[in-house]
């Protein structure tokens, strides 16, 4: 039987979902082999694991067309260009690292293996979104990734935090998707079709009812937006992304806010070229973002609810740099704003893993569930050296101190802002810049209570070790925010075809 | 050869850094000698580079387009700079072998110090924009850890917070120009910025030429950002002399001089920078005055003599300015340690509970007294050199006002440097401590500066031939030792500079016996507050958390609320699309 | 009035029904209901826009997808909220929201 490649890419984790599934009911519940957690966790990372060989041969085939490629499960067309392999690696690369270390972190959690049926179906269902070449097909991905999310969100369901947390999560997303399918259906009423090329098409040679064109245009704004967590449609993100289990968190603030910014521009690039540019939208929207995100930050004591609000500030940045990239018409900002996308999740995912770790040392192997506060990080290093240095790794990135990876990407965006020219565009910049300085106002101090001598009583009563399973994601990521900021090139071979297929959607 | 020479200077104390750190804080003894042999290992590397500066490139690696090449350059301006931190960052750690016996967490104290040297080179000898702005920001870095180094304590947190939040805002001002050069000329080099900064328009040189006075005020604490340095004196004693006297804080100096060439004749600016060095010299001085913390008062003079240096600048007294940087780098550094010995065995930071102390630390007493002739700018003192050359540059190339602005600021100066000597070390003791002399360690890195501040002077004219012979782009005037000499004799203006020294000096001698008593009432409320600016930095911390408060008022948490700001968002960008579309 | 007037008036009506629903309801249950309500106009939309197009197959197919989709949505919102009564034992938000600032 020949499959073809990409039937795998997508096929192997929303098919291997459901079986982990039914693997883990017949083994930690109806006990039939043995009672143990390990098939279900070997089960999910080996699949995971083995969704990259599509995707390594899916990349050798783009690398020698240097094209995009259309695909078809059954009589469902999908392409492949830069957004979906910048998209497609980002959720396997911190997939496949949360996949690893959940397993030591939801050892012996109940409905374990819902967990990870739900995050392989994620896994596949963000690769998909990621290809959509409809509308409709778009939205479809998109709304099913959600669910599997909000599953995800809710997971802990004894516990009311993520109950209230889920709940609000589930009700905005289902306004914003309902006024996003609205503006579908604005747009096929006019031009009687959903593909995205043809509408985009129709829209730059037909004279169509503009009326109807801004409105659709709104609808995807804010619909999609929603889940891009762009102020102020955010007010859900921080209380989901503080209450999911670590793992989760650190997808959902690494990968699926993107993926819904990555929805959001192909629903919008269809409608390009009638009113305002799109670009000085995402550059107001990412303005506020980052002040707003990093001023909330600076009012927080939990450690996981400050970084919910420094990742509204970081799409702030990369709202920025795609904003600098449609306005001023170069592919430079948006290819940084694809490499900020990329570091964004490295640090971000490695902080709430870390964050998950010392929780876990802290209160889940203690029997205690609380959030983690500021001041339970202090003294961690006495303890758990390597999770600190992690920590601090991931903080100082994010505050965009050189020669970290954080930095680097920022300061792609940035180049590409000062290279327009634009005045404008120069103040949006140094508006950013003065952000990041804003920003080390609270990184900082974190970084600084995890090398205190004085220890916090939670981390006096904290076990002993970390299981290397949780460490080693933790130092393989550290590891690569530190070698990306030392060679911003490494990440070209994404970024470029990245920005390149930005541009070109939006011409 | 130079080739090689460079690179390591950067990288044997960062490989420093990583031994130290690796081999953990259960055997200080090694974590000492490591920390020291490391770091004697850079000031021996840093003196063989002098005699092989030249403008040429010495080392190249390509790090992608949108980065440039990593370059380095060493220059006379680069490695008179990379050997001051290397030389005095050795001396430091040899002083800290003492000074942090028995502390805990010494690895992460070499550590960032390694750190910190290694970094400082890099940033004097890197000709790459960017890297200079890297090299910058890890400098912060190191100084915000070693500030908050003993970071159980409040005041120090907050202190290295400060530190960090002015200086990195100040880096912004850098960024940007890194950011107009990069985006106009399509290169990083710092030799190109020099030979084609014409194809720049006049308003892109402005705004990059204030940009780079911001980042400079910001990093070498001069008006109005002054304020951070005082409270970064919670540092231990060897960082405040390496980090905040010798080093760091001249990075400012540094690029005002090394980017002079290109902002000479934006309009404004000269004049900015005098004036920026005047109030510096000016207020800080007066600060110094009242200071009753022994090393606060280090803290303001170490603003007051930065001020001179970047008036140098504005003044176009580039030799000046560096030949200054290099005599208050050695006295301070000085003054710095003896101040750390002191407080190190009196176990206290007060002047006013000290007093008589000479007596019974005779030899820290002795260099200190050397340091602060050198402060106080009396021959044949290396302060004095330099200063005089900045007076001479000042009113030659400046208005009267600001020289004798300048003059004043050298009278009060003196004022302070006695007072200080004074309560520290003379009359009668005022408490009971129990002080004794300094260690083997702090002895030999004190001895070797106080020697430096006696001889330094004597290297301005291969110094200045130096500058001369690898800064294609700046001009100087080769000084040698005779002409240096013939200059400073034979201007009156010397003469009236020495009236007015041993004029401070005089008032001060009269008024030692008050000097532990009460300052006047306006003067003291003046400085307590840093003539006002640490109540606006006070205002700026306070509108920041009081809209950060208001704001999160917006996260209701309530799902209905959640809505509204769903629905109100679409209408706004409906309005704004409809706006845009008619 | 034409049959596709009346259709574009349901359309706009339950929609505004909808968000305004949103706004004021203060129990979950009610604002799951709600959100039927205005997930139910979008599937008009979509009918009614596959018939101005011209293409009637687009639209009712793609209504019928959101209606399973919607569906499903709708299934996990009551569980979470049964769950919520059960944790909390009530269904008034005022009273469930402790996360903000």
């Amino acid at each position: 039987m020949n499959v073809p490649m990409f039937t795998l890419l997508v096929g192997i984790p929303l098919v291997s979902s459901p079986v982990v599934y039914l693997f883990g009911r017949l083994t930690t519940r109806a006990q039939v082999l043995t009672r143990q957690g390990w098939i279900v966790r070997l089960l999910a990372l080996l699949a995971v694991a083995a969704t990259w060989f599509p995707f390594i041969n899916l990349w050798l085939e783009f690398q020698a067309r240097g094209n995009r490629m259309f695909f078809n499960i059954e009589s469902i067309w999908l392409q492949l260009d830069g957004i979906s392999f910048l998209l497609a690696a980002m959720v396997l690369t911190l997939g496949t690292l949360a996949i690893l270390f959940s397993g030591r972190y939801m050892a012996g959690d109940f409905g374990e293996e819902k967990y990870y049926a739900m995050l392989l179906a994620m896994i596949g269902l963000m690769i998909g979104l990621g290809c959509a070449n409809d509308l409709f097909n778009l939205w479809v991905w998109f709304e099913a990734m959600a669910v599997s999310s909000y599953l995800l969100v809710a997971f802990y369901r004894e516990q009311p935090g993520s109950l209230e947390a889920g709940m609000k999560y589930v009700v905005q997303s289902a306004v914003g998707s309902a006024l996003a399918l609205l503006g579908i259906a604005l747009v096929l009423a006019q031009t009687g079709t959903l593909d995205m090329d043809q509408i985009r098409l129709m829209v730059g040679t037909m004279e169509l009812n503009k009326l109807g064109l801004l409105a659709a245009g709104a609808l995807f704004f804010i619909g999609f937006g929603v889940k891009v967590a762009m102020v102020p449609l955010h007010t859900w993100l921080p209380d989901a992304h503080s209450q999911a289990p670590s793992g989760i968190s650190a997808m959902l603030s690494g990968v699926v806010i993107e993926a819904g910014l990555v929805a959001m521009l192909r629903a919008l690039s269809t409608l390009t070229g009638f009113a305002l540019s799109w670009g000085w939208l995402l550059l107001a929207f990412g303005a506020l973002n980052m002040l707003y995100g990093n001023l909330l930050a600076l009012q927080q004591s939990q450690v996981k609810r400050m970084l919910a609000f420094s990742s509204l500030s970081h799409i702030g940045y990369i709202l920025m740099g795609l904003g600098i990239a449609l306005v001023s018409g170069q592919p430079a900002g948006a290819q940084g704003a694809a490499f900020h996308l990329f570091t964004h999740m490295l640090m971000k995912g490695l902080a709430f893993l870390a964050v998950g770790a010392v929780m876990y040392a802290l209160f889940h192997e203690q029997g205690i569930h609380r959030p983690l506060v500021a001041h339970d990080l202090n003294g961690i290093s006495t303890r758990y050296p390597w999770v600190a240095l992690s920590l601090s790794i991931a903080l100082l990135a994010l505050g965009g101190l050189p020669p970290l990876a954080g930095f680097m990407s920022k300061w792609q965006i940035f180049v590409a802002g000062f290279q327009s020219g634009n005045g404008w565009l120069m103040g949006f910049v140094i508006f950013a810049a003065v952000n990041s300085v804003i920003s080390l106002a609270y990184y900082a101090p974190l970084v600084n209570r995890m090398y205190r001598r004085v220890t916090a009583t939670s981390v006096k009563k904290g076990s002993d070790t970390i299981h290397w399973t949780m460490q080693l994601p933790l130092l393989l990521m550290a590891l690569a925010v530190v070698v990306i900021g030392l060679f911003p090139s490494l990440m070209n071979w994404l970024t470029e075809p990245a920005g390149a297929a930005l541009m070109s959607i939006f011409q | 050869m130079t080739g090689l020479l460079v690179p390591s200077l950067i990288l044997v104390p960062w490989l420093g850094a990583l031994v130290v750190w690796r081999v953990g804080d259960s055997r200080p003894k090694w974590q000492h000698g490591l920390a020291v042999s490391f770091s004697v290992l850079a000031g021996i590397v840093s003196l063989i580079l002098i005699p092989q500066a030249s403008s040429d490139v010495a080392f190249s690696l390509p790090m992608g387009k949108l980065f440039g090449e990593l370059t380095f350059i060493a220059d006379g301006l680069s490695v008179a700079l990379a050997a001051i931190a290397c030389v005095v960052g050795s001396l430091a750690v040899l002083f800290a072998v003492d000074y942090m016996h028995g502390e805990h967490q010494l690895g992460r104290f070499y550590t960032f110090v390694l750190l910190f040297i290694g970094a400082m080179t890099g940033l004097v000898l890197t000709s790459n924009l960017l890297f200079l702005f890297f090299f910058w920001e890890i400098t912060a870095l190191c100084s915000y850890a070693l500030i908050s180094f003993y970071n159980d304590d409040p005041k120090a947190v907050a202190g290295g917070m400060k530190a960090l939040i002015i200086t990195q805002f100040g880096g912004v001002g850098l960024l940007a120009g890194a950011l107009t050069v990069f985006g106009t000329l399509g290169t990083y080099q710092i030799p190109d910025l020099l030979a084609r900064f014409s194809e720049l328009t006049p308003n892109l040189l402005a705004v990059m030429g204030f940009g780079f006075l911001l980042a400079a005020a910001a990093k070498s604490a001069q008006f109005p950002f002054h304020t951070w340095l005082p409270d970064a004196m919670e540092a231990p004693t060897p960082i405040s002399a390496l980090i905040h006297a010798a080093t760091m804080v001249n990075a400012g100096v540094y690029l005002l001089a090394r980017f002079y060439p290109v902002f000479e004749h934006v309009p404004g600016w000269t004049f900015a920078v005098m004036l920026v060095g005047m109030i510096s010299a000016l207020i800080t001085a007066v600060m110094a005055l009242t200071a009753m913390d022994l090393k606060r008062a280090l803290a303001y003079s170490t603003v007051s003599q930065l001020g001179y240096m970047v008036y140098a600048i504005g003044a176009g007294g580039i030799f000046a300015s560096q030949f200054h940087l290099l005599s208050h780098a050695v006295f301070k550094a000085l003054l710095f340690l003896a101040a750390g010995s002191v407080i190190h065995s009196a176990g206290t930071r007060d002047m006013r509970r000290m007093g008589g102390l000479g007596k019974q630390m005779p030899f820290v007493r002795n260099v200190f007294i050397l340091g602060a002739l050198a402060l106080a700018g009396l021959p044949i003192m290396n302060g004095f050199w330099s200063k005089e050359l900045i007076l001479e540059e000042g009113l030659l190339h400046t208005p009267l006002w600001a020289h004798i602005g300048m003059l004043i600021g050298a009278g009060l100066t003196a004022f302070y440097t006695l007072r200080m000597t004074w309560m520290v070390f003379f009359g009668e003791p005022r408490e009971a401590l129990h002080a004794h002399d300094a260690g083997t360690a702090m002895k030999v890195s004190l001895g070797i500066l106080a020697v430096g501040s006696l001889t330094t002077w004597l290297l301005a004219g291969p110094f200045s031939s130096l500058l001369e012979r690898t800064l294609p782009f700046h001009e100087f005037h080769v000084l040698t030792l005779d002409t240096l000499a013939e200059e400073i004799f034979l201007a009156p203006a010397t003469y009236i500079a020495l009236g007015v020294v041993a004029l401070g000096l005089a008032i001060s001698w009269m008024v030692r016996k008050q000097a532990t008593g009460p300052v006047p009432a306006a003067l003291e409320a003046l400085s307590r507050e840093s003539f006002g600016l640490d109540w606006l930095n006070q205002q700026v911390v306070k509108l920041m958390s009081q809209s950060a408060s208001a704001m999160q008022k917006t996260q209701t948490g309530e799902m209905n609320w959640n809505v509204v700001g769903i629905i109100g968002a679409l209408v706004v960008v409906l309005g704004i699309l409809l706006w845009s579309a008619s | 009035m034409t049959l596709f007037n009346v259709l574009i008036v349901t359309v706009a009506c339950l929609l505004g029904v909808g968000l305004y629903g949103l706004l004021i309801t203060r129990n979950l249950i009610k604002i799951v209901v709600v959100l039927q309500l205005l997930v139910k106009s979008v599937v008009l939309a979509f009918v009614v826009a596959g018939n101005v197009s011209g293409h009637p197959g687009i639209g009712e197919s793609v209504a019928a997808t959101i209606i399973v989709a919607d569906t499903i949505v709708a299934v996990v919102a009551l569980a979470l909220a049964v769950q919520v009564r059960i944790r909390f034992g009530t269904l008034d938000i005022p009273k469930i929201s402790s996360l903000r600032g």
